[in-house]
């Protein structure tokens, strides 16, 4: 079964049309890239999956739930995907094991003494063992955005969904993050990530779809698209940032 | 609930309603210039170089700021008779209200300055400003811009404190709801018309605070 | 003369003790009565839904704009043609609930609001609901923005504490009005009353200081 499935979905800003025709499909365990330049609608594409935002037209089915019904549980299907901010957003007032075992304690309802043990487990994966009882302000960026990675994890979820999640991050720490990522990947998780790191699409991506202008112009196994783009648009936004 | 809310009545008193809404206006008028200058003079010595006069002013600021003002009032109305002074009640609670309301807009102009940044302050310096000078091109623009929505919302504390002043007799709007209450023993028409005054008042009063609060933002944008 | 009038009020500086604690009683359950509501109607205030803004809006809106005075005198001489007779004690502790209530919420509000959007939908993403994002998430981080002002309104209401004299509680300021019929030396019993007042609300401004200090810190390191 499909995980996810836009069906022509459409959103408005007011008058501004943020996305237009929106078909995509991503199967269970793929690793879907996309990227675009900015305002092109792709952060707002993803964070539909979630129900972050609303769409007024077409059909959207997440893990068999139709977003576009009313009355859905929303706790359960966002208990099932993990998000991943740009900017974090950690919980500054918590310890790192907390923000992990927050939701696990409260939505999940495991028991403390298992979703700490959990919590730390998360944590090791993402390289972080011995900062548990650290807080955000003692964390460097990019171990940050690894506790934010766990805290997605800590919840066993389905898919897990990245807003450019090294964009914030000085260059020193992209990497260690993008590890992360990979590891994730190569584990069979689905995963849909908003970036411009064309090194990691190359690496575990299964497919990148371009989006301009809140439409998706072109999509294709890495190697082709970067290698040899069908659309001018898409070879145009390739060029631009090959050159940085 | 409100039927038989007799607006007759209301009607016969308006006249004396209007009489103490003009009053409590020329109270909150008066009061409020006069704290102004109180507060200027009690900031300037706060922040001056002289130990005795910061000691004063402190002195003064902390006491009107820890205490009621009712009691403040009571302590005016009972106490400067003792001393000789036979003062009408008006002018005793404009005393009163003049002292209470200056002490906080000490502390008002007191935050306006200093929320000029010092590094502002010494590029002024290096540039071999002197003190009046920088106090004329860089502190005090600015400084204006952060006092005024406060003042503005000193003067809707005024006002409402004013309304104390009925305790000692003084004629403003509030005295005309316990007059009527007590005349025609009809408080709910008496008091709500005093209300709904008081919250004309607010109403003009705070929109204009708002009003500034927002060209105030503009500024700070800066 | 005066020594005498010294005398006598060192003889009944007991009466002023049980004046204290009974300003100390009526302005705690106040407090406290407000402090819960406050939070309750601030929480609401910072939704999006103009079903529950605006109601609450218009409560905080006709308190504030109006003097507590007129509150007083609206509970203790109205609520009865309605039916409701309540001793002077209870109406004390009602109206300054109320009022500490309306500037509490607005107190709350304003610290929710400060919170950061982006932690709002952390925590939706993980599918807390809105009950779970407040207490783990967001009031817990608003009360950085909370306490400083919230400890000054406590403060605020210790001293409009005062006024519920006018309808005869016997609280410290009543204590003074009651003594000063007898000891015409209203310097001297006002302030009496003035240092036991000060006495109460000084710590407390003190606390808001520096937490005021402490929280302007916090926000620099960030």
């Amino acid at each position: 079964m499909t995980m996810i499935k836009f069906e022509d979905v459409n959103k408005w800003f007011g008058k501004l049309h943020v996305l237009k025709n929106i078909n995509l499909q991503v199967e269970p365990g793929e690793v879907v890239v996309i990227c675009g330049p900015s305002g092109s609608g792709k952060s707002t594409l993803i964070r539909c999956i979630n129900r972050l935002e609303k769409f007024q037209k077409g059909k959207l089915i997440v893990d068999g739930t139709p977003l576009h019904d009313h009355g859905i549980n929303l706790t359960k299907l966002r208990a099932d995907i993990g998000f991943v901010f740009q900017q974090f957003h950690l919980y500054p007032h918590m310890t790192a094991l907390q923000n992990v075992t927050l939701a696990p304690i409260n939505v999940r309802k495991i028991k403390k003494k298992e979703a700490t043990r959990l919590g730390r487990e998360t944590l090791a994966r993402v390289g972080l063992a011995d900062k548990v009882d650290s807080h955000p302000a003692q964390l460097s960026g990019g171990q940050q955005q690894r506790v934010a990675i766990a805290r997605g994890l800590a919840m066993n979820p389905k898919i897990m969904l990245f807003d450019e999640p090294t964009s914030a991050l000085d260059p020193e720490m992209i990497g260690e993050v993008l590890d992360v990522m990979v590891q994730l990947a190569k584990e069979g998780i689905t995963m849909c990530v908003v970036t411009h790191e064309m090194g990691f699409a190359r690496q575990v991506a299964h497919r990148v779809i371009f989006m301009d202008e809140g439409q998706l112009v072109e999509t294709g196994k890495p190697d082709q698209f970067f290698k040899n783009p069908q659309t001018d648009r898409a070879a145009q936004f390739i060029s631009k940032i090959l050159t940085h | 609930m409100l039927k038989g809310f007799n607006f007759r009545i209301i009607l016969e008193y308006m006249p004396f309603f209007l009489e103490g809404l003009r009053n409590t206006f020329l109270i909150s008028i008066v009061s409020i210039f006069l704290a102004l200058i109180v507060g200027t003079i009690a900031c300037a010595c706060r922040l001056s170089r002289w130990k005795l006069l910061r000691g004063v002013s402190i002195a003064f600021i902390e006491s009107i700021r820890s205490t009621p003002l009712l009691v403040q009032i009571y302590f005016f109305y009972f106490g400067l008779p003792t001393l000789g002074f036979r003062i009408p009640e008006l002018q005793t609670g404009i005393l009163a209200l003049m002292l209470n309301s200056g002490a906080y807009i000490a502390e008002i102009i007191r935050a306006g300055i200093t929320s000029v940044s010092t590094g502002q302050i010494e590029a002024g310096v290096s540039s071999g400003l002197s003190y009046f000078q920088r106090m004329r091109f860089i502190i005090l623009p600015q400084a204006l811009g952060v006092t005024v929505p406060p003042l503005l919302g000193q003067s809707i504390v005024l006002v409402k404190d004013s309304a104390l002043l009925s305790l000692i007799s003084v004629l403003e709007l509030t005295r005309c709801g316990q007059v009527l209450t007590s005349e025609r023993f009809m408080p709910t028409e008496a008091f709500f018309t005093v209300a709904f005054f008081y919250l004309c008042i607010y109403f003009c009063l705070k929109t204009l605070a708002d009003w500034s609060q927002k060209k105030l933002i503009f500024r700070e944008a800066y | 003369m005066m020594a005498f009038y010294l005398q006598r009020l060192l003889e009944i500086f007991p009466f002023f003790l049980k004046g204290l604690w009974m300003t100390v009683v009526v302005a705690g359950l106040g407090l406290s009565f407000a402090t819960i509501f406050g939070f309750l109607l601030g929480i609401m205030r910072s939704s999006k839904k103009k079903l529950l803004t605006w109601p609450i809006g218009v409560y905080v809106f006709v308190i504030r704009g109006t003097p507590f005075v007129v509150q007083i005198f609206i509970i203790f001489f109205i609520l009865p043609e309605w039916g409701i007779q309540l001793d002077a004690f209870p109406a004390a502790v009602l109206a300054l609930s109320i009022l500490g209530a309306a500037f509490i919420c607005e107190i709350v509000a304003g610290g929710i609001k400060a919170v950061d959007q982006g932690q709002w939908e952390a925590a939706t993403a993980s599918g807390l609901s809105i009950f779970q994002q407040l207490r783990f998430v967001i009031v817990p981080q608003a009360m950085q923005t909370i306490l400083p002002p919230l400890v000054g309104q406590y403060v605020l209401l210790i001293k409009d504490s005062s006024v519920v004299s006018v309808i005869g509680v016997v609280e410290l300021t009543r204590v003074g009005w009651m003594t000063v019929v007898r000891i015409p030396e209203g310097l001297m019993v006002f302030s009496l009353v003035g240092i036991l007042y000060f006495v109460i609300s000084y710590p407390l401004i003190r606390v808001s200081n520096s937490l005021e200090r402490r929280m302007a810190v916090q926000e620099v390191r960030l």
